[in-house]
């Protein structure tokens, strides 16, 4: 026991020396500017929050400071990766499974027990890789991140170090239209592997923690960020984006809720024109992207109201905790320095190569990814708005990009998909995925009315047919009999037959109270069972009515 | 023991080219009941025949912390055996020493150790069948949890 241990202290110490270096190195990741005190939220968010921002009399006291700070921010990103088994044993993994039942001596950390890493993990890592156009790494290895913690039951975290499997790259990104927009391009320092550490519950009142090991041991790819962000907005569109991308990839559900995609975020102050850097804060337990926007700008006002103060020293390097409820970061724990992991290479586990075939081959198999899209959606005439909002989803957009390969009008199954389809899975809390109708009948549903086999008004009256029911457009056309009538003669009938009808309204109409148009206009159309062409009606109904004036 | 002190070697053999040929003579030292103590290095390379010994070669690193070591490693010692501990991790970091002198500037450097095959798994589920045995070894166990003391600060 002993021994080993005087071992372990020894065989760190050479990796001191780059220890450090990385740590320099780390230090300019977190970087990014910032002006604005605005608080706002990511729009791709489903669930805006209930709490209001609160009118912060700091903010208003910061303002007028505040133009003269930039921020400086970095995020560090842990995605979960949605392998069928943890990454160095064969344990399943599935949230929300009964505590400490998918667990293994591998994962618990038992004695003898050696890792093996799961092909499935380097695969995603490099499709990631490949996606944010990192360089990746033919060589690389795992390392052991050394520290003491109960939901670490090794006493050592398996992860990679100076070595990762990507380096570089970057993701480019589209702001929201109603945050002004434009393109940004976040640069990428490093994506690299690990695993998972167990979950920890804190009883309230007893004096014990309890530890779900469950977790511990589930792969994740650790993503780190340029600091080339300068908003609160920014910086919750680039997590976004990255949700979206693992999305797109397959290669995690990116569910921040569940904590498959977690974002820890840093954030410093400088007066503008000032070349060194702020003292930078950590920020956790952010679980939404609206927290990650909103934690970050309160963040910001805190700091510069600090320095509006002559407070500045007061700003010590930490790290936080966004309290939802609150609306405020709050101290977690001070750092005395920096924390020594004692990195050394994972002797148990041999090293990850690489083959330029492997990595080709899984370029091909890439799918299109969000920007890609964005682009192509972009060419093809669309608003940006409607862009930003059929990429956001991968599911939305195969549904278009199904739709419109069956040759329905690009402009209008957008229009359908984003008014009445979204509606609808809104009401009903349904994905796309999960409704009725199918891409193909939507574009026979578009193609009918644009063909004026249809009314647009019996066209809605048949999508939610198909939306609740299913079912074809030409079926249910002729179940229903819903052909429209574009037949002069047959709507001069049923013109004559309403006007015949009341003969009341119709001297009034040529009384001059013309108004009354709509009113026989309604009559026709309910007559004809709505199946009426609205412009030939309008057409013959106004004839008709001016016609013995 | 035995297998830390393969772990050495093992990084060791990633440190230094194929032309190199290691001979670890163990001289009988002081520090008898510990098996790390290589006493004598023979290193050739490039023709040039290197010799070095932990009696004769002062090391170029610092000497070490023993009590930082225990600390890191949450172990306790006594001031006497602190004392007893020094000398000999000194040796072994001496050693350390004398590897770090090595000149490597012509050698493409490993980043890990010569393996056979890349050896992966295939994302395929397996129950480990004996759960029970393992949960029940656990020292402090409340169904469904493990019991540990209150932590809530990490480091």
């Amino acid at each position: 026991m002993m021994a080993s241990t005087i071992f372990r202290g020894i065989q760190n110490h050479p990796l001191l020396l780059y220890q450090t270096a990385l740590f320099r190195r780390k230090n300019g990741v977190f970087y990014c500017t910032m002006k604005s005190t605005e608080t706002q939220t990511a729009t791709q968010e489903k669930q805006k929050p209930q709490i209001k921002n609160p009118p912060r009399t700091q903010t208003k006291t910061s303002d007028k400071f505040s133009k003269d700070y930039e921020a400086v921010i970095g995020i560090e990103t842990h995605v979960q990766l949605n392998t069928l088994t943890k990454a160095f044993c064969g344990c399943p993994y599935n949230y929300g499974s009964p505590p400490n039942t998918s667990v293994c001596p591998i994962c618990m950390g038992l004695p003898g027990a050696l890792p093996v890493l799961n092909s499935k993990v380097i695969e995603l890592a490099v499709k990631v890789g490949l996606a944010l156009n990192s360089k990746l790494s033919l060589n690389s290895k795992f390392d052991r991140k050394q520290y003491f913690y109960p939901d670490l039951p090794k006493g050592y975290q398996i992860s990679q170090f100076d070595v990762p499997i990507a380096s570089g790259g970057y993701i480019d990104l589209d702001l929201p239209v109603e945050f002004g927009g434009g393109h940004r391009r976040f640069g990428i320092t490093r994506v690299h592997m690990e695993e998972d550490a167990g979950k920890l519950l804190h009883s309230e009142n007893e004096s014990y923690s309890q530890v779900d090991l469950n977790r511990a041991g589930v792969p994740l790819l650790e993503i780190v960020s340029e600091p080339d962000m300068r908003t609160g907005i920014e910086a919750a569109e680039y997590a976004a984006e990255l949700q979206r991308l693992v999305r797109y990839l397959g290669v995690s559900n990116g569910n921040m809720q569940e904590g498959s995609l977690r974002c820890d975020v840093n954030v410093s102050i400088r007066p503008i024109g000032q070349a060194q850097f702020g003292t930078k804060v950590e920020i956790k337990n952010l679980n939404s992207f609206s927290s990650v926007s909103r934690a970050i700008d309160f963040e910001i006002s805190r700091q510069v109201l600090l320095h509006s103060q002559g407070q500045g020293d007061q700003i010590t390097q930490e790290t936080r905790l966004w309290e939802e409820g609150a609306q405020k970061t709050v101290t977690m724990r001070k750092k005395e320095g920096l924390a020594d992991y004692r990195y050394f290479p994972e002797p148990d586990l041999p090293g990850v190569i690489l083959t330029k075939e492997y990595v080709n081959s899984i370029r091909d198999s890439l799918p299109e990814l969000p920007e890609v899209k964005r682009r192509r959606y972009e060419k093809m005439g669309l608003s940006m708005q409607d862009v930003l909002f059929l990429a956001n989803d991968v599911n939305v957009a195969e549904f278009f990009d199904a739709t419109i390969a069956k040759g329905a009008d690009v402009k209008l199954a957008a229009n359908w998909i984003m008014g009445d389809i979204a509606a609808y899975m809104k009401n009903e809390k349904l994905t796309i995925n999960e409704i009725k109708l199918i891409p193909q009948e939507l574009a026979e549903l578009i193609a009918s009315i644009k063909g004026g086999t249809i009314s647009g008004k019996i066209g809605k009256e048949i999508l939610f047919e198909l939306l609740a029911k299913g079912g074809t457009v030409k079926g249910l056309i002729k179940e229903k009999d819903l052909v429209q009538i574009v037949d002069p003669m047959e709507i001069e009938k049923i013109v004559d037959k309403v006007l015949s009808e009341n003969p009341k309204q119709l001297e009034q109409y040529r009384g001059g109270k013309t108004k009354l148009q709509g009113y026989f206009a309604g009559q026709v159309m309910k007559l004809s069972k709505g199946k009426a062409n609205p412009g030939l009606l309008n057409k013959i109904l106004l004839e008709k009515l001016n016609a013995q004036s | 023991m035995g297998s830390k002190a393969l772990l050495m070697l093992k990084g060791v053999s990633s440190i230094a080219p194929k032309n190199q040929i290691f001979n670890f003579n163990r001289k009988s030292s002081r520090s008898s009941n510990s098996s790390f103590s290589f006493s004598k290095v023979v290193i050739n390379h490039n023709n040039k025949v290197r010799r070095c010994s932990t009696t004769t070669t002062q090391s170029s690193l610092e000497p070490p912390d023993v009590s930082r070591l225990a600390e890191t490693a949450r172990i306790s010692l006594t001031p006497n055996e602190v004392e007893e501990f020094a000398p000999k991790i000194r040796q072994v970091i001496d050693w350390f020493g004398q590897l770090q002198d090595v000149d490597l500037h012509s050698i493409e450097p490993s980043i890990r150790a010569d393996t056979e095959d890349s050896n992966l798994r295939d994302d395929i589920p397996e129950t480990f069948e004996n759960r029970e045995s393992m949960i029940a070894a656990v020292p402090s166990y409340e169904e469904p949890y493990i019991k540990v003391p209150k932590v809530l600060n990490k480091e």
